[in-house]
């Protein structure tokens, strides 16, 4: 996170005595702060800005929260996959076109919650209650894990929050490479650091600010040499004029660097989005072609890539790790039973009827 | 302020800096007021000596239509500047009914240009006229304010924002151009027709002049501008195949396939048209054993046919 990025901080004035505040305060020096009694004040000086969803990402709200675990919601009418999202720091510094929480999260500026005490039982209940099976979760659905880490230090928080936890699984995901503060520790076992992947036109063009794919592959097999299980997903697929040939690279490129017995999984999803985003996303980024596809309204009021192109960026790159012998590591993200059958119908050859459980969960 | 009586003809409805209201006058309330009369006087008041209306332009259109001769007119104090008069004709509107969009654009667009600033715009009234209160849906709302009488068209048909903010994304050319072309459609065919003529525009890089040198948009284009309304399908169906070429070139075929079957009317197939469920729904419609029977038994003949296969596989199909 480059840090002259934020323009602002805003405190809450309820953890205005806080450590973790005091902390963050110390870290960003030189940047103005202002003591609020809520979110609102903070939200109404974006009204103003010809681009609110972008002044949202440059301004700090340090608050808390009352409560942080949720299952995921997925989206009606899909597979789900049985994970859990931790909504610890919410917004992203990042700015990727396709973004749902440019519209989600309504002007939320990049925020962070310090009362991680609350978290810790909360974990610590959630470690009680859920006994069977391994359960995944992560910080990765309303934030980027690591895009404000280096700041935060989020991760070695909930790295010693898990250890010992076997049957739960933490997932950091990024498209960044901050993992400074992750090398700094023993790794945990059932600690997953995993990247969001595209190939380099389309994150040069359509997910600014964010590490390149040189270097997150490069933050990755740092991760796999300290002895951290590392995850891929391939999410937002775009369908573009060359887009076998891209992935291709990247895939390769994914290779030359990481074991295949490194990776615990990867995920495919094409893009997917729900209506509202569409007008932000032209406004936003009058660049971007990414909405001017074939799109079909799902059921659930998504726009998505049709059924027939959906399966076949999934086969295509199906065929594409199983040339690594990846294939069983890999599940398809928000997607109907009828692509899930038809997909495991060619990629699994019959092997494994479905991806969850995966394979090490017995 | 002071009530006096006024003739209707008196007054200059020419002037309509205070106006941003389009429904035109009911026949319902025209044969109220030939009956009683117009009982509710009207807001006046006065710009160079002259009367100019504030509020109640509908009862003095009925007045004049009506040959009334004189109505009750409320007089407010030529002292006061347009701003704090505009504010009193939007207060007594806005208790009335919800604004129409093209009305929302126009009192904006009024507002500012009596002096309240683009804060005050977005802070105050757009929250009240529940539209998102951000400095771009200001911008929108200015530019829509200038479509003038295009502006009675967007309020007729109830457009939304969204529709809105597409079409200013048009150059002031292509947005006449839009709005002749779609005047008379209903506003889900309005709002179809200039989503898809966005896409392509985008997808395309080409002016919409360029676009409608296709030789199937032109034709719908010419008998729509022609004021041939069923038009509007035909665009809308060559609009759908060139946005969404894989979808409707599989729906073309399966649909095709479905015919060649010469299915009796006992028996009907239908599928998912956005192509998300790879099925086939087969209906019968009988009343009776008896012909349940033999419905089943022409429809277990007729699966020899190879277009099953062609339908099932069309389906299934993967691709681009």
């Amino acid at each position: 996170m480059n840090r002259k990025r934020i323009k602002k901080i805003w405190v809450d004035q309820k953890v205005e005595k806080a450590t973790l505040t005091s902390r963050l305060l110390d870290k960003l020096p030189g940047v103005p702060v202002e003591m609020v009694a809520g979110l609102e004040p903070v939200k109404r000086e974006f009204r103003f800005s010809p681009d609110p969803v972008g002044e949202s990402k440059q301004h700090l709200f340090i608050t808390e929260q009352k409560s942080f675990i949720r299952p995921c919601p997925c989206t009606p009418g899909s597979v789900g996959c049985g994970y859990w999202t931790i909504d610890l720091d919410l917004n992203c510094p990042f700015d990727c076109s396709y973004c749902i929480l440019q519209q989600y999260l309504n002007w939320q500026p990049l925020t962070v919650n310090v009362n991680r005490e609350k978290l810790r039982a909360e974990l610590e209940s959630f470690f009680q209650r859920k006994a069977d099976g391994i359960i995944r979760l992560g910080t990765g659905e309303l934030a980027d894990s690591l895009a404000l880490d280096e700041l935060t230090e989020n991760s070695i928080f909930l790295v010693e929050a898990f250890r010992g936890q076997d049957r739960f699984w933490l997932e950091l995901k990024s498209k960044s490479d901050h993992i400074r503060p992750l090398l700094e520790i023993k790794p945990a076992d059932n600690v997953v650091l995993s990247w969001s992947l595209n190939p380099e036109a389309i994150i040069a063009s359509e997910e600014k600010g964010t590490a390149s794919l040189r270097e997150r592959l490069r933050a990755a097999a740092k991760a796999v040499i300290h002895g951290y299980r590392v995850g891929f997903h391939f999410d937002p697929i775009l369908h573009y004029p060359g887009w076998q040939a891209d992935y291709e690279r990247l895939v390769v490129e994914i290779f030359k660097v990481i074991p295949v017995e490194a990776i615990t999984w990867v995920s495919l999803g094409s893009l997917r989005f729900p209506a509202a985003l569409l007008p932000v996303a032209r406004r936003r980024f009058p660049e971007s072609r990414m909405c001017e596809q074939e799109f079909i309204r799902s059921a659930e009021g998504k726009y998505r890539y049709p059924r027939p192109v959906r399966l076949l960026l999934y086969r295509e790159l199906g065929e594409m790790l199983a040339a690594y012998r990846a294939e069983d590591k890999i599940y398809l993200c928000m997607e109907s039973v009828e692509v899930w059958r038809e997909f495991l119908e060619k990629i699994k050859r019959g092997r494994r009827n479905f991806a969850f459980p995966f394979p090490w969960q017995g | 302020m002071a009530i006096r009586l006024i003739k209707p003809t008196e007054i200059n409805l020419e002037d309509r800096r205070f106006r941003f209201t389009f429904n035109p006058v009911e026949e319902r309330f025209l044969r109220s007021v030939k009956h009683i009369g117009v009982l509710q006087p009207v807001l006046i008041t006065y710009r160079e000596g002259k009367p100019v209306l504030v509020d109640g332009w509908k009862r003095v259109e009925a007045a004049r239509v009506c040959g009334l001769e004189e109505l009750l007119a409320l007089e407010i104090d030529d002292q006061a500047d347009d701003a704090e008069i505009f504010f009193l004709s939007f207060s007594i509107n806005f208790s009335r009914r919800p604004f129409s969009l093209a009305e929302k654009s126009l009192a904006v667009r009024k507002f500012h240009d009596f002096g309240l600033r683009p804060a005050d715009i977005i802070e105050n009234l757009l929250p009240d006229l529940e539209i998102p209160p951000e400095q771009k849906t200001l911008e929108i709302l200015l530019e829509i304010s200038g479509l003038e009488r295009w502006l009675e068209v967007i309020h007729r048909k109830d457009w939304k924002l969204g529709t809105a903010e597409l079409l200013v994304t048009f150059p002031q050319e292509e947005r006449l151009w839009l709005l002749q072309l779609v005047e008379k459609l209903t506003h889900s065919q309005q709002k179809e027709i200039i989503e898809n003529f966005y896409s392509l525009k985008r997808k395309t890089e080409k002016s919409l002049e360029e676009l409608a040198r296709d030789e199937e948009i032109g034709e719908a284009v010419r008998r729509l501008l022609d004021g041939k309304i069923e038009a509007a399908g035909m665009l809308i169906s060559v609009l759908r195949k060139l946005s969404s070429p894989t979808v409707w070139r599989l729906n073309e075929a399966i649909s095709d396939r479905i015919k060649k079957l010469e299915l009796p009317s006992e028996i009907s197939l239908d599928f998912d048209r956005t192509l998300e469920k790879p099925s086939l729904k087969v209906a019968l419609e009988v009343d009776s054993t008896r012909q349940l029977k033999e419905v089943i038994k022409d429809l277990s003949e007729r699966l020899a046919r190879p277009e099953w296969d062609g339908i099932f596989e069309l389906l299934h199909y993967v691709g681009d």
